[in-house]
């Protein structure tokens, strides 16, 4: 069933689909998180953000993949950018409502007595807010990146896509091994960075260690 | 029986890619957590709505007069109500309710319209298990297809000449091809060679025995006389990227531009596996691609949006689809003998029960 030469022979190709597919997910992840922290900070300021910002967000997150690389190709081409253009506005809604609901959650006797201490706004946010809200920004985290791991595989049609590719090549050929191959290994990344970050958030957040997640 | 698991495991990659192509899909926040909000899945079943009330060929009761479903009227004159297409449904891609030859002539061309339309792989291994198991009546398959024969089909007759000349073309980006004339010379003899025989034979050992596409490809060039340019070689120091669709086909003819070309010294970048017409086309257009295998007929079709331009007369086809490529600064190279159209199958125990050999018998009166 698993044709173990295949693999022994394509080390270097399956080697290299997994580095696509890792290289895909860390910078939409990344740039997500970058744009989606950056928004979530200016709706904390300005509270009325929250709709336009989710609404947009949202609506990026129902556009069918298909139809959103046929309009950008003829602009950004078979690339790397129209790839992560889709991967990034995927992964907008679920870090934006995560960051926003993590600082929604501090709880008001703690702002305030941030502020009696006479903290400044920023150093409120920065030291006492941040850190309390770090919890549910992990979470969001890994939801954003687990589902990018499995939508990595929609960037296939223009030719990306790292271990997706893989097992559309495998369905069209109707090879068994490229499939199990794929699938193996992007399971296998999923759970590993989900636990890195899960480990990453408990090394940050020591006075939670012991408690709730 | 290979084949069978195989799809069955690739029907959940495909559900799985069908399910992301909405955007999310299962996303779920973990406990403690604002829920996230799952947008609807995409429903990869489009039903034509309309069926009941409407099933596309016009009753005798309201001639439909001037209608240009009227022509398509099923020939068994005293049908009236459902057609028999009403109650089974079809496998097909997911572009097939738009395509000419697909949903959109059925009904004009034979007055037929299916209870459903599920979507399925372009041709591929989903669609044979799907008709193999009883997972649709009928299928949509490519006549080139050797699992026709394998699995013992029974390809419906095309009585009223719904598909018509779609035979493979090389289309190519016009500045390409005027700056290295040649390929034209390099790659049209191949295409005068791939006859219906080669081109299912390729297809066989591609998509039964398994082998690489490649692989085949190279055999079949050297057993045909490809040499290996010596010395002076025309593609010294230029670059041509050769794209493919996601179909074992595409990657075939892929494989046979990008060997000819490689043996005589270009520098081929393989852009393959890449998704349907909406996306190919505009990477053609955006110089992403420069050479792709294409079906004349369909692809005329695609590219002037359906004006039914295209005919069963290869040559005046081809003619048509140059004229239309112009203005998109692409053009076509020689067609092969070979085609490749749309082919309706069912299996021979629905063809039993429904009397079924031809299209047309589809749209009978419902039992």
């Amino acid at each position: 069933m698993i044709r173990w030469d295949w693999i022994g022979r394509n080390l270097d190709d399956i080697a290299e689909s997994l580095a696509e597919h890792l290289t895909l997910t860390v910078i939409a992840v990344l740039v997500g998180f970058a744009l989606s922290f950056a928004a979530s900070l200016l709706i904390h300021r300005r509270r009325w953000l929250y709709a336009p910002f989710t609404s947009v967000s949202g609506f990026l997150y129902t556009i069918p993949s298909l139809a959103l690389f046929a309009f950008l190709v003829p602009f950004t081409g078979l690339s790397l950018l129209t790839a992560e253009i889709g991967l990034v506005s995927y992964t907008l809604l679920i870090l934006i409502r995560n960051t926003v609901a993590g600082l929604d959650g501090v709880p008001a006797e703690v702002r305030e007595a941030a502020d009696g201490m006479g903290y400044s706004r920023s150093q409120r946010l920065w030291r006492v807010e941040l850190p309390l809200a770090l919890p549910v920004i992990v979470a969001g985290l890994r939801i954003a990146t687990v589902t990018t791991i499995g939508l990595v595989m929609v960037t296939a049609l223009i030719g990306q896509g790292g271990l997706g590719q893989l097992m559309l090549r495998g369905f069209n050929r109707q090879f068994p091994t490229m499939i199990y191959v794929g699938f193996v290994l992007s399971v296998a990344l999923a759970v590993i960075a989900d636990a890195a970050l899960l480990l990453a958030q408990r090394a940050l957040t020591p006075w939670s260690r012991g408690g709730v997640r | 029986m290979r084949l069978n698991r195989m799809a069955a495991f690739g029907a959940s990659v495909l559900v799985l890619l069908s399910a992301c192509t909405t955007g999310g899909g299962g996303a779920q926040a973990p406990a403690g957590t604002t829920p996230v909000q799952v947008p609807p899945v995409a429903t990869d079943t489009i039903s034509p709505g309309a069926t009941q009330t409407d099933p596309g060929a016009p009753t005798p009761s309201s001639p439909a007069a001037g209608s240009p479903a009227a022509s398509g009227s099923p020939s068994g004159g005293g049908a009236s109500g459902p057609t028999l297409a009403s109650t089974l449904v079809l496998g097909a891609p997911p572009e097939c309710p738009e395509r000419p030859f697909c949903a959109v002539g059925l009904r004009k061309k034979y007055g037929i319209e299916f209870k459903e339309i599920r979507a399925l792989d372009p041709g591929g291994p989903l669609t044979v298990a799907a008709v193999e198991k009883g997972q649709v009546d009928v299928g949509l398959l490519f006549t080139s297809d050797p699992a026709i024969a394998i699995k013992g089909f029974v390809l419906l007759e095309d009585d009223k000449q719904l598909q018509l000349s779609d035979n493979l073309i090389p289309v190519i980006r016009r500045e390409v091809l005027d700056a290295s004339p040649e390929i034209a010379d390099l790659i049209n003899p191949w295409m005068a060679k791939l006859t219906q025989e080669e081109l299912t034979e390729l297809n066989r050992r591609v998509s039964i025995d398994q082998e690489a596409p490649a692989d085949v490809v190279e055999e079949w060039l050297a057993e045909n006389g490809l040499q290996q340019a010596q010395g002076e070689a025309p593609g010294q120091g230029k670059r041509v990227v050769v794209g493919s669709t996601n179909f074992y086909e595409q990657e075939i003819l892929g494989e046979i531009f990008a060997q000819v070309l490689e043996a005589n010294a270009y520098d081929v970048d393989r852009r393959f596996n890449l998704g349907n017409r909406e996306i190919v086309f505009p990477a053609l257009q955006a110089g992403e691609i420069d050479l792709l295998a294409e079906y004349i007929a369909t692809a005329l079709e695609f590219v002037n949006k359906g004006k039914g331009e295209a005919s069963a007369d290869p040559a005046a086809t081809a003619q048509k689809f140059r004229q239309r490529l112009e203005p998109l600064r692409l053009t076509a190279l020689d067609y092969a003998p070979a085609t490749d159209q749309n082919g309706f199958v069912v299996t021979q125990e629905t063809a039993r029960k429904y009397d079924l050999s031809k299209l047309s018998d589809l749209a009978r009166p419902a039992p």
